[in-house]
């Protein structure tokens, strides 16, 4: 096994501050070319749905910021299925490229290190 | 003190969400190293998956006045929490 | 039973003095690790963890001053204590650079500690053999 890095958000968007602290370690680590995936579990899952409206709230999408991902170089997008189930996020609701993990535990397993922001 | 695969180690109070997730997440072979509001757990710790090991941390179970509450999980000081974290292939915090 | 191996550590402190218990279980294990012959390679504040750098952390003279005990441990072991530049700004923590380069009124950080970029935590999560969070609670 190589040596990865899961970053898990486990917070829902804009109510809370540690998701896009998440996603800043998440990017920096794929800056210096280490192997970096995002894994998204309960509350957290919501960060992946698809046409969020930010303006009235005055903060920035996540959607927007997430979409960075693949270009900064995280390697996979990982959701919870059991947190997609419970927050009705099917595939047509939720941006591209997500891959559906039944999982957490094993997803774990296969990362060197495991990290949340917060 | 055997092989730890992964030592899970969480701060969070029984009822909240990331608890919950930890719990979940444990699996044969790893450790639970309990501390700060997670200690609560010690009161009602059926739940737990058998065959983890279940650690506390002695200051924050005493601090809470749960020593007397504490027979399903082995108390540890802060030393014995550092010998964990050297022995544990992989490590969590939740 | 087998000897433990000796580890060097990076420790994360995410959660803030007084409104977690984050930054003293962290200097308890911090102290236990040492005292045991590991070494800590550094300390790393991020998100509401980098409260910890305020000079200004003012608590009542009964309580624990947890930023002047970290400094303390910091300098008495010469492990650099450095918070996170992004987090630190958001939360109006800054030094005199950042102070003159965003013409404000004050600097706060406390001694030793310094700023800079999540490129020391990746640092510490290539280089140090474990790296340890220490997040707020709940």
């Amino acid at each position: 096994m190589s040596k990865s890095t899961l970053i898990v958000i486990d917070q829902p968007p804009y109510g809370a501050w540690a998701g896009r602290e998440a996603l800043d370690m998440a990017f920096s680590l794929a800056a210096f070319d280490q192997r970096v995936s995002l894994l998204f579990m309960g509350a957290g899952v919501n960060w992946l749905r698809k046409s969020q409206e930010t303006s009235e709230i005055e903060q920035k999408s996540v959607e927007k910021n997430l979409s960075a991902a693949p270009v900064f170089g995280v390697e996979k997008l990982y959701a919870d299925a059991a947190a997609c189930d419970q927050y009705s996020l099917f595939p047509e609701s939720m941006i591209a490229g997500v891959v559906i993990t039944e999982s957490s535990s094993e997803l774990i397993r296969q990362h060197s290190h495991t990290a949340f922001a917060g | 003190m055997t092989h730890i695969h992964v030592l899970h180690i969480l701060n969070k109070a029984p009822s909240h969400p990331r608890s919950v997730e930890c719990l979940s997440a444990l699996m044969p072979g790893d450790t639970l190293l309990l501390i700060e509001n997670a200690v609560l757990a010690v009161a009602s710790l059926n739940e737990y998956r058998a065959g983890i090991p279940v650690f506390a941390l002695a200051p924050d179970v005493i601090a809470r006045g749960l020593g007397e509450c504490s027979e399903n999980t082995t108390l540890v000081d802060f030393a014995a929490m550092v010998d964990l974290t050297a022995q544990a292939q992989q490590i969590i915090s939740w | 039973m087998a000897a433990i191996p000796v580890q060097n550590y990076t420790l994360v402190i995410t959660g803030a003095p007084y409104s977690s218990q984050a930054p003293q279980t962290a200097l308890l294990f911090a102290e236990a690790a040492i005292t045991a012959g590991h070494t800590v390679d550094r300390v790393f504040l991020y998100g509401d963890g980098v409260h910890l750098a305020s000079a200004l952390v003012t608590p009542p003279s009964d309580e624990s001053h947890w930023p002047a005990l970290w400094a303390k441990f910091l300098t008495d072991n010469a492990i650099p204590g450095i918070a996170c530049i992004a987090s630190a700004l958001r939360r109006g923590l800054v030094n005199e650079s950042e102070q003159k380069r965003y013409a404000l009124p004050a600097s706060n950080l406390l001694d030793p500690f310094t700023i800079a970029g999540l490129g020391e935590w990746v640092e510490g999560t290539m280089t140090s053999s474990r790296v340890i969070y220490f997040h707020g609670g709940g």
